[in-house]
């Protein structure tokens, strides 16, 4: 009988919605497209740390647009500035998991069919890669018997057949079970991951000693990431920063950064206090907060006569260049007083110590500022109008600058004109200290410089999955070392009658590491018939051996 | 001893150790070449010398420096190359009894070191507050360790390609003589096909894979069989504990920087690093892929985990950048 042969031109038949349907499952499930997948991702995720990102480098991200025009705008429109939240990495990870599922399915219903049943009889033993066979005292019966408490002993599950003669017995279902925990805590981590991520939020605060800050969404500075499927909810829990230290070495390299706080319920009631520090986070009422940054705060206050304009801290930033050692370099903030006319802002620049930067000047290695000692601030007064209420950064093309001058601290200066009221050491330089105002003045902006306080950052997230993330993280980890160091192995034992006793006949094979196998295997037999005849194993009479 | 003097003596220690291993690996050829026992006896006992220098230098360093000394590229190099020569010796030399892959070890030992001593270079110093916990040491010798032991792996895969190529050519000249000798059994079975021969279906490891009898004199590169068997078992053992040293360094992650994972460069990569070495395993047990393809996989693997030991610390910005 022949087949009929298409005509060589004909196309293959059309498949029915369904007959496609059911290709594509095949395909998604068979290892091949698990592997291109896998491959898939690792080049997309080479993409996203060759390019910079948005999520962690924006500035980077338009340096590069402004650089390379055509080839950024094509970048941009792809998602290859945000590689890790761009739709085809979220469409690869998706079709990976679905095609693991898939594939895990059958997989973990033959594993419960498998382990529901017992081992299968064998025939013929002499076929197996190992086999032996010796005479053991006893009938066939009573031989078997003994054959599968030994069996048993070495951990394999055993079946009896129905003559009472023979034993199947098998292990090392671990393996496959191992494989299939490993492959599934994957999707739960997948699952944990999406759903505390998507739950959560991570912002940053920053805290001038003495203050409490509140868990509010406007309370944040600068951007909060939330999730997908946030609530928007915030815990409304409260931190009051009690105590911000620093250590540093004599290098200058950072030690530890430690912010003592206290902790405050919802309804502003201290509950506790606590040390945030590096590499030791803090958890409380849902969120876990971690020491992030810190800085400088001098306290300033502002009148006009008797008005007082402003009265707190100040938070300052930092405008270090690369390669700059950032605690050599002086701080900036500014204070903006929109009430008078015109609008005056004023420009700070912080020298926490002093002393150690004049001793940089001098030297031509600057100094590290890392403890308060003398400090010094510069100050540019500009008038005009404020195009922005932001705190760390001043618009000047509508302003112009009226006085600069120095304060230090304990000074009072008048900002307006850049003189010194009173407070100023006479042993300093009238270069440093700015000139001293005409007896009788009266400051239009009197201000001092009472205190320097500092400033902690800490950034604070909320992720209600990490524990699960972990238990999935422990259980890829426990499946893949189960799958890996686990080896299915069968053993068949069978025993005729013969004279007076019986022939025990032994035959197996082990799936993985048969090297193992071949060292277990010997062992084994010893143990059967040391059982069976109740004697050394060297006294055994073996009859047959491959 | 003053601190300064144990930088001294790690530092000399760590010279010790590069020129005892160029040592090695020139004694290591030279075997090769003349297929003198004397010559792979005097180039293990170089090695060794070289291996206890290394890892006098290592604890030279943490003396000096007074901490675990595994904190920077350089002290990572340093106990990379230990972790190296430590494996080959006790694994390759002493439980397989291969004697001639020991040059092909210590050019990539010297590799490693010449790299550190040239890019990675720093005195025993302290350590940012983020690295200073116990997962930093969990996560370190993690890493290292699964970069040793995958580096082994690939190290073996490059040979299996290189002895594959030559048993092909091998077969190749015997198939082209007039009249073809009979070429059946076990030869045709070793020679003519694409996959190591000794391979069940379905199963991931060759039948009867114990270590191999010592051979009688066996000069050369072993079978490809043998190479290919030592590169997974390197591999296979090497995979679970980078698993183990990422996720270490998820934990350690959450708790300095309070998340688990961020897409940082070094993260990134680890990962992908590991994607790939997933691959290789799944191919290893996957019809058509053994062989030739899951050898190019494991090769792709050990570029990836170059570009996660190196080029990440030399060439992108990231997080990791102060582990240089």
């Amino acid at each position: 009988m022949s087949l009929p042969v298409p005509p060589a031109s004909s196309r293959p038949p059309r498949l029915t919605l369904r007959q496609s349907f059911a290709v594509a499952w095949r395909t998604l499930r068979s290892m091949r497209t698990a592997l291109v997948l896998l491959f898939l991702l690792a080049t997309a995720s080479a993409v996203g740390t060759l390019l910079p990102q948005i999520p962690s480098s924006p500035e980077r991200v338009a340096s590069y647009r402004a650089t390379h025009r055509g080839l950024g705008a094509f970048f941009s429109r792809a998602g290859f500035f945000d590689v890790f939240g761009s739709w085809w990495f979220v469409l690869i990870l998706s079709l990976l998991f679905v095609s693991l599922v898939a594939c895990l399915i059958p997989r973990s219903r033959a594993m419960i069919r498998s382990i529901r049943q017992h081992p299968i009889q064998a025939r013929e033993l002499d076929a197996f890669p190992h086999y032996r066979e010796f005479v053991v005292p006893g009938a066939p019966a009573e031989a078997a018997a003994t054959a599968r408490t030994v069996l048993r002993r070495h951990r394999y599950r055993v079946a009896m057949s129905d003559d009472g003669r023979a034993v199947a017995a098998e292990k090392g279902a671990l393996r496959e079970a191992g494989s299939l925990v490993f492959h599934w805590a994957f999707v739960l981590l997948l699952v944990t991951v999406i759903v505390g991520k998507g739950t959560g939020y991570v912002g940053h605060a920053t805290i001038v000693e003495g203050q409490t800050w509140t868990d509010a969404a406007f309370n944040y500075d600068g951007d909060i990431r939330t999730g997908r499927f946030s609530s928007g909810g915030h815990t409304g829990i409260g931190i009051h920063l009690l105590d911000f230290a620093d250590a540093f070495r004599q290098s200058g390299v950072p030690m530890d950064f430690t912010s003592t706080v206290e902790l405050l319920d919802p309804a502003g009631d201290p509950v506790r206090t606590d040390v945030v520090s590096i590499n030791h986070p803090v958890s409380f009422g849902g969120v876990r907060i971690f020491q992030y940054g810190f800085g400088w705060a001098p306290v300033v206050t502002i009148r006009d006569g008797d008005r007082l304009l402003y009265d707190g801290p100040i938070v300052m930033g930092q405008d270090a260049s690369a390669g700059e050692n950032p605690l050599a370099v002086p701080w900036i903030g500014f204070v903006k007083l929109p009430t008078l006319r015109p609008q005056v802002a004023i420009q700070l620049e912080l020298y926490p110590d002093s002393v150690a930067y004049v001793s940089g000047l001098l030297s031509g290695t600057p100094q590290p500022m890392t403890e308060a000692n003398a400090p010094f601030m510069r100050y540019a007064v500009w008038e005009g109008r404020l195009t922005d209420p932001s705190l760390t950064s001043l618009d000047t093309r509508f302003m112009h600058q009226t006085a600069t001058g120095g304060i230090g601290q304990g000074w009072t200066v008048d900002a307006s004109s850049g003189c010194v009221v009173s407070g100023a050491p006479r042993r300093l330089p009238q270069a440093v200290t700015g000139v001293g105002c005409p007896a009788g003045t009266v400051a239009k902006l009197a201000m001092t410089f009472p205190e320097l306080k500092r400033y902690s950052r800490l950034q604070i997230s909320r992720d209600t999955t990490v524990p699960f993330v972990l238990v999935a993280a422990i259980l890829i980890l426990a499946g893949l070392i189960a799958a890996m160091y686990s080896s299915r192995r069968k053993v068949w034992v069978r025993a005729e009658a013969r004279d007076d006793g019986s022939i025990l006949q032994v035959g197996g094979f082990a799936l993985q590491r048969k090297d193992r196998f071949e060292e277990a295997f010997p062992k084994l037999v010893d143990d059967l018939s040391a059982a069976a005849t109740r004697a050394p194993a060297e006294s055994r009479q073996e009859v047959g051996a491959r | 001893m003053t601190a300064a003097e144990w930088a001294r003596v790690s530092s000399d220690a760590f010279n010790v150790a590069l020129f005892a291993y160029i040592g090695a690996m020139v004694l290591s050829f030279a075997f090769l070449a003349f297929r003198r026992d004397g010559l792979h006896t005097a180039a293990i006992a170089v090695g060794v010398v070289g291996l206890a220098a290394n890892l006098m230098s290592i604890v030279g360093r943490g003396i000096a420096a007074d901490r675990t000394p595994w904190g920077n590229m350089y002290e990572y190099s340093s106990l990379l190359t230990a972790l190296i020569v430590l494996a080959y010796l006790v694994i390759v030399e002493w439980r397989y009894r291969v004697r001639t892959l020991g040059g092909f070890v210590f050019a990539f030992a010297i590799f490693t070191m010449a790299m550190a001593v040239s890019f990675f270079y720093v005195g025993p110093t302290d350590l940012l507050p983020a690295l200073n916990s116990y997962w930093r040491q969990i996560h370190v010798t993690a890493m290292i360790t699964a970069s040793s032991l995958l580096g082994i792996g690939c190290l073996f895969t490059i040979l299996y390609l290189v002895k594959l190529g030559s048993e092909r050519r091998q077969v190749a000249a015997l198939r082209a003589q007039t009249p073809p000798p009979i070429l059946g059994g076990s030869v045709e079975a070793d020679l003519g096909t694409d996959a190591p021969p000794d391979y069940a279906p379905g199963a991931d490891e060759p039948v009867g894979s114990g270590a191999p009898a010592e051979p009688a004199r066996r000069i050369g590169l072993p079978p490809s069989a043998t190479l290919d068997r030592l590169a997974y078992r390197f591999i296979q053992f090497g995979f679970p504990i980078w698993t183990f040293g990422v996720l270490c360094g998820a934990i350690w992650a959450q708790q300095t920087w309070g998340r688990y994972w961020g897409w940082d460069p070094k993260e990134t990569w680890s990962f992908i690093t590991w994607t790939i070495f997933a691959g290789y395993l799944h191919a290893r047990a996957t019809a058509g892929w053994r062989g030739t393809k899951a050898a190019a996989v494991a090769l792709v693997g050990f570029v990836s985990l170059l570009i996660t030991y190196y080029a990440v610390n030399l060439w992108i910005a990231g997080l990791h950048t102060y582990a240089k």
